[in-house]
């Protein structure tokens, strides 16, 4: 059984005659101590995705599942109440802005006792205890005294730091990882990526693993969804992907990795932008965008076609060589 | 921290001579001489008007009426009411605690029922809840005091007979000043008939003059309210499983006070200039009504002194806000 089921999970917002989807069909499952990657461009549904599995999309967004298991508990069919129990607890989640997803009000010796708090209770002496020991396990150097610290008195990594302290407070099962390096330095971006599969490592936990970094999921993740306009277009594993891309714009993404244009003059880019609200185009959403685009393509939406782990969303999958299969 | 407090006193310098060169030049531009309001309608001879000019210094020309007026007050000394030729401190010093109880139980009153009317507009944001409080906000912030306040008096006063219509209380009671509060001294006498009285008297001018700065607070609320729950923080709690009213109660509310601390501080002016107004209509033996009858004597020191005084405090309580801003935002507190 795996430890997060989500079978065709819709996210809309705005009114219901005409709503805009930001995640549209999307499965996703992951099994204890597995790390998924989600990659995609800006826009293409990820971090709504992973609010929604929290469970943290708020009014006026409407979330519908077939089917969404936590570690076989139904988590439509619990009340708001039990469900709150499991975030914070058994999953957590740690987001792409350190800096401002901190309480600026509140030291952070506070702000990581809350969680450990209001899921396990204890004494003040023990959860302090326990928070120092957090914040030692992150690698912030004299966690006693940076407890009483503010988040304005920390660096971006820091503040990254202390978030994975909080989120890792109840020991989590799944942690949802929302693009955890995108605000920061370079330098700093691989010792917490670092930082992160360490300890996911050592405690065994599942990961969903969000970032348009293709080279941290090649490294980090065990299976790969590649997202487009709020769609899943290709599910895989990672040498396959990697190797054998079967959707175009799996293919323009890795194409558009720097070190795939060493010895050109310029990146190769897929020219055009994720489709919003008001201008998604009918059939395949990325045939503007596609280089091999087709009638059929405009005519029709590709369903997910394949097997097991391995589906692509494309009429015409690419082939081994990188070419597409017309017949 | 206490550079920050000296570089404020700073300010308040020229604020002083701003309050008090605008006072002088004011009250001198209004037609009226005190000494004919004196005489009253039976008039008074020349001779004994001028001599009494003379003694008031009021024959001298303005520009040295003003450097006497000044150096007084540098030296505390703000002059005698030419009325009661009582010193200007003292009636100040006696009729101040009825304003200052008055406006603390108005400040009570718009904080206590407009911050939560605000959070609950913010909280249930486009719903008829929210647009009931800022339909109300509007029309309280729109309001004319004297005009609400007889409203008020016609309907609960008059027509339903639960409160008095003016003063402070029964004059059925003599209350022996201790600190200058009723509310504080009734009780400290042991005296609860005198108590309920007083609660009854400061009932409708504390809400008269509370109205105003209710509907800013509550306005004030809802959108610092509202912007603080977009905040990256405030999706933080909830994914730690903080639940819905915790988020809003603690997370949430902390960060939206700031604004609404100084919205507060600001009011405090509002309050003090709605207490001339308020104090009058009610017949509150306070600063407003004695200030306002100054004007009516052209008692010319007791309204320099008087309106200085109250420059003064409303100066002090910016300053207390500025200090209380710091113990809510840490982030002023650890400025260097």
């Amino acid at each position: 059984m795996p430890l997060l089921d989500i079978q065709n999970m819709t996210v809309e917002f705005g009114e219901v005659s005409s709503p805009f989807r930001a995640v549209d069909g999307l499965s996703l499952t992951v099994n204890e101590g597995e790390v998924v990657g989600i990659v995609g461009e800006s826009g293409s549904g990820k971090s709504v995705s992973s609010l929604a599995t929290m469970g943290l999309v708020a009014y006026p967004g409407r979330v519908t599942a077939d089917r969404m298991h936590f570690a076989g508990q139904d988590l439509q069919a619990m009340s708001s109440r039990k469900r709150r129990k499991l975030t914070g607890s058994e999953i957590a989640m740690i987001f792409q802005e350190p800096m401002t997803s901190l309480n600026p009000c509140f030291t952070v010796g506070w702000q990581i006792m809350e969680a450990l708090k209001i899921h396990e209770g204890g004494g003040r002496a023990e959860r302090r205890e326990r928070a120092e020991d957090l914040l030692r396990l992150v690698g912030i150097p004299d966690p006693g005294r940076r407890l009483t610290a503010f988040p304005h008195q920390m660096s971006g990594g820091m503040s990254q730091r202390v978030m994975i302290a909080m989120a890792l407070a109840c020991n989590p099962r799944l942690l949802i990882a929302d693009e955890p390096t995108t605000a920061l330095d370079v330098t700093i971006q691989a010792q917490i990526m670092d930082l992160l599969l360490d300890l996911q490592q050592q405690r065994g936990m599942g990961m969903v693993l969000i970032t348009h970094d293709l080279a941290v999921v090649a490294e980090a993740a065990h299976r790969v969804v590649v997202m487009y306009a709020g769609q899943v277009v290709e599910t895989g594993t990672v040498p396959e992907i990697f190797e054998h891309p079967r959707h175009p714009y799996t293919q323009a993404l890795l194409a558009s990795l720097p070190e795939n244009s060493v010895g050109r003059n310029r990146l190769q880019t897929l020219p055009g932008v994720v489709p919003g609200a008001y201008d998604r185009p009918h059939g395949c959403l990325l045939h503007p965008r596609c280089p091999y685009s087709q009638r059929h393509c405009r005519e029709e939406q590709p369903q997910l076609f394949g097997e097991g782990p391995f589906r692509h969303r494309c009429f015409y999958p690419l082939d081994d060589e990188g070419n597409p299969t017309y017949d | 921290m206490l550079g920050f407090f000296i570089k404020r006193l700073g300010l308040v310098v020229p604020a002083f001579i701003g309050v008090t060169v605008l006072t002088f030049a004011l009250i001198h531009l209004i037609p009226g001489d005190p000494v004919l309001m004196l005489a009253g309608e039976r008039g008074i001879d020349p001779e004994r008007y001028a001599r009494l000019r003379a003694e008031l210094g009021l024959d001298q020309p303005l520009v040295v009426q003003y450097w006497n007026y000044i150096s007084g007050v540098l030296q505390g000394d703000l002059g005698n009411s030419i009325v009661t030729k009582k010193p200007v401190i003292d009636e100040f010093l006696t009729l101040f605690p009825a304003t200052i109880e008055l406006t603390i139980c108005a400040i009570i009153f718009a904080v206590g029922v407009g911050l939560p009317a605000g959070m609950l507009a913010a909280v249930n944001r486009g719903k008829t809840l929210d647009h009931a409080v800022m339909a109300t906000s509007l029309t309280g912030y729109s309001m004319p005091i004297f005009w609400w306040g007889l409203l008020l008096i016609i309907l609960f006063s008059v027509t339903l007979g639960w409160t008095p219509v003016s003063g402070r209380i029964s004059v059925m009671f003599w209350i022996e000043p201790i600190t200058g509060f009723l509310l504080i001294d009734t009780i400290l006498q042991g005296n609860w008939d005198a108590f309920w009285s007083a609660v009854h008297h400061l009932v409708l001018p504390a809400i008269v003059l509370g109205t105003i700065p209710l509907a800013v607070i509550a306005r004030m609320t809802r959108s610092a309210m509202l912007e603080v729950l977009r905040e990256d923080y405030v999706r933080t709690a909830r994914a730690k499983g903080v639940s819905p009213k915790r988020v809003i109660m603690v997370h949430a509310l902390r960060n939206a006070l700031i604004p609404v601390i100084t919205v507060i501080g600001l009011q405090v002016g509002v309050l003090l200039a709605g207490a001339i107004l308020t104090e009058t209509i009610f017949s509150w033996p306070g600063i407003g009504k004695w200030l306002v009858e100054s004007i009516n004597r052209r008692d010319y020191p007791a309204i320099q002194g008087g309106i200085m005084l109250v420059a003064t405090v409303i100066i002090m309580v910016n300053l207390l806000v500025d200090v209380l801003y710091g113990v809510v935002n840490p982030r002023i507190r650890h400025q260097r």
